[in-house]
C-alpha cells in the first residue's frame, strides 16, 4: 500500500498529529543530552562529518555516548562498536513487541519503521496502547513521534558538535552524561532484582576497568545480570519459606 | 582518530543497531522472543546503565578520581536525590547535578 492511501484516512492523520504533539512536549527533556552527546563526540576525536552521521544513522543517545567514551579511552574500534551494540540490545525487546503490529506492511516499510525505533517512542506507544489496546493507527502515531524526534535529536547533536570547541573544558559538560543515565536508571528500575543488577553492574564496572581491551563494561553487564538472577532466586526462596 | 576509523565506528554501530532494531520486526518476524532472552535483557539494561553512571562519575581521563575531586561525588549524590524526587526527570537531574558540581566548590571557597 502507498503511504498516500494511509494518509487519506482521517484517523491516521489524527494519530500522526497526536504523535507530533506528544514529542514536542518532551523536547526539553532530551535537549541537554543531545547537546552533550554532540560535544562528547567531537571531543573524543571523531571527524566532524562522522560526528554528524552518528546521531543521524544510529539515533540512540546512550550508545552514541558509550561509543564516544570508548573512543576517548582509546579502546580498539571493534570493542567500541561491540559495546555500543550491547547497549542497544534492549531494542530487540521493542522490536519483538512491535512485530505483530507491522505484519501488514511491506519489507521496505518495516525496515523504515525499525530504523527509528528508540526508547522514547516505544514508551509513548506503550502508553497509547494501554489507553486503547486495539488502536489501528499505532504506526501512524509512531510516524508522528519520529517526525519530531529524529530531526530535533539530530539538530541538537549538531549544535553540540559545533559548540564543542566553544564550550570551555572546565565546564565539565561530559559530567552530564552519567547524570542523564542516572535519571533513566531511576525512572526504569522497577523491582529489587533490577536494583541489584544495577548496583552490582555499576560497582563491577569500576573494579574491572583495567580489564584488557576495555571489556569491563561487558563483564559488568554480565555480573549485573547474575546478581539480578540470584536476587530473584533469593526472593523466591524467601517467599517459599514464609509460605511453608 | 582519522577519517577512515571515524567512519568505521559510526557505520559499524549504525549497522549493528539497525540489525537489532530490525531483528523481530523483519529478520525473525515469524518467531517470538524466547522468554529467557527477554528476561535477561530486562536485567542487563539497568546493569549497563549503572556501569555508565559509575564510570562517568568515578573515572576521569582513565584514572579513578581521587578525593580532591569531591565535588563529583557530592554532585552525583545530590543528583541521585533529585532523580528519585523527580521520578527520573532527566532535565531536573542534569540541572541539579551540574549546578552542584560547579556551585559546591564555589560555596566552599566563599566559606
Amino acid at each position: 500500500m502507498k503511504i498516500a492511501t494511509y494518509w487519506r484516512d482521517p484517523g491516521t492523520r489524527a494519530a500522526f498529529w497526536d504523535g507530533v504533539r506528544d514529542t514536542i512536549a518532551v523536547v526539553p527533556s532530551y535537549l541537554p543530552f543531545a547537546l552533550v552527546c554532540g560535544v562528547a563526540s567531537v571531543n573524543a576525536g571523531l571527524t566532524t562529518s562522522a560526528a554528524v552521521a552518528l546521531p543521524a544513522l544510529v539515533f540512540a543517545g546512550s550508545s552514541q555516548a558509550v561509543l564516544t567514551q570508548f573512543i576517548q579511552s582509546s579502546a580498539s574500534i571493534w570493542v567500541a562498536i561491540f559495546s555500543g551494540c550491547v547497549i542497544n540490545l534492549r531494542m530487540a525487546v521493542y522490536s519483538a513487541a512491535l512485530s505483530p503490529k507491522v505484519r501488514q506492511f511491506s519489507t521496505r516499510h518495516r525496515m523504515a519503521i525499525a530504523a527509528f525505533l528508540v526508547d522514547n517512542s516505544f514508551a509513548f506507544m506503550q502508553k497509547r496502547e494501554l489507553a486503547n489496546p486495539k488502536d489501528p493507527h499505532l504506526i501512524a502515531y509512531y510516524a508522528g513521534l519520529t517526525a519530531v524526534f529524529w530531526p530535533t535529536w539530530l539538530l541538537f547533536c549538531v549544535i553540540g558538535i559545533f559548540a564543542g570547541n566553544i564550550v570551555p573544558a572546565n565546564w565539565q559538560l561530559e559530567f552530564a552524561i552519567p547524570l542523564s543515565f542516572m535519571a533513566i536508571l531511576v525512572g526504569s528500575v522497577r523491582n529489587l532484582p533490577m536494583a541489584a543488577a544495577a548496583l552490582v553492574g555499576g560497582l563491577a564496572s569500576i573494579v574491572l576497568f583495567a580489564l584488557p581491551l576495555k571489556l569491563g563494561l561487558i563483564v559488568a553487564c554480565l555480573a549485573g545480570l547474575m546478581a539480578g538472577l540470584m536476587t530473584e532466586k533469593g526472593a523466591l526462596l524467601w517467599t517459599a519459606r514464609k509460605a511453608g | 582518530m582519522d577519517s577512515t576509523q571515524s567512519w568505521i565506528v559510526v557505520l559499524g554501530l549504525a549497522v549493528g543497531t539497525f540489525l537489532i532494531r530490525y531483528s523481530f520486526i523483519g529478520l525473525f518476524a515469524n518467531r517470538t522472543m524466547p522468554p529467557w532472552l527477554d528476561h535477561a535483557l530486562k536485567l542487563m539494561v539497568p546493569a549497563i546503565f549503572a556501569a555508565i553512571v559509575f564510570g562517568g562519575v568515578v573515572m576521569m581521563g582513565g584514572q579513578v578520581a581521587g578525593l580532591t575531586h569531591w565535588p563529583r561525588y557530592a554532585a552525583a549524590a545530590l543528583a541521585l536525590v533529585a532523580a528519585v524526587a523527580s521520578r527520573g526527570s532527566m532535565l531536573v537531574t542534569v540541572v541539579v547535578g551540574m549546578a552542584a558540581l560547579h556551585g559546591l566548590p564555589w560555596l566552599v571557597s566563599m566559606a
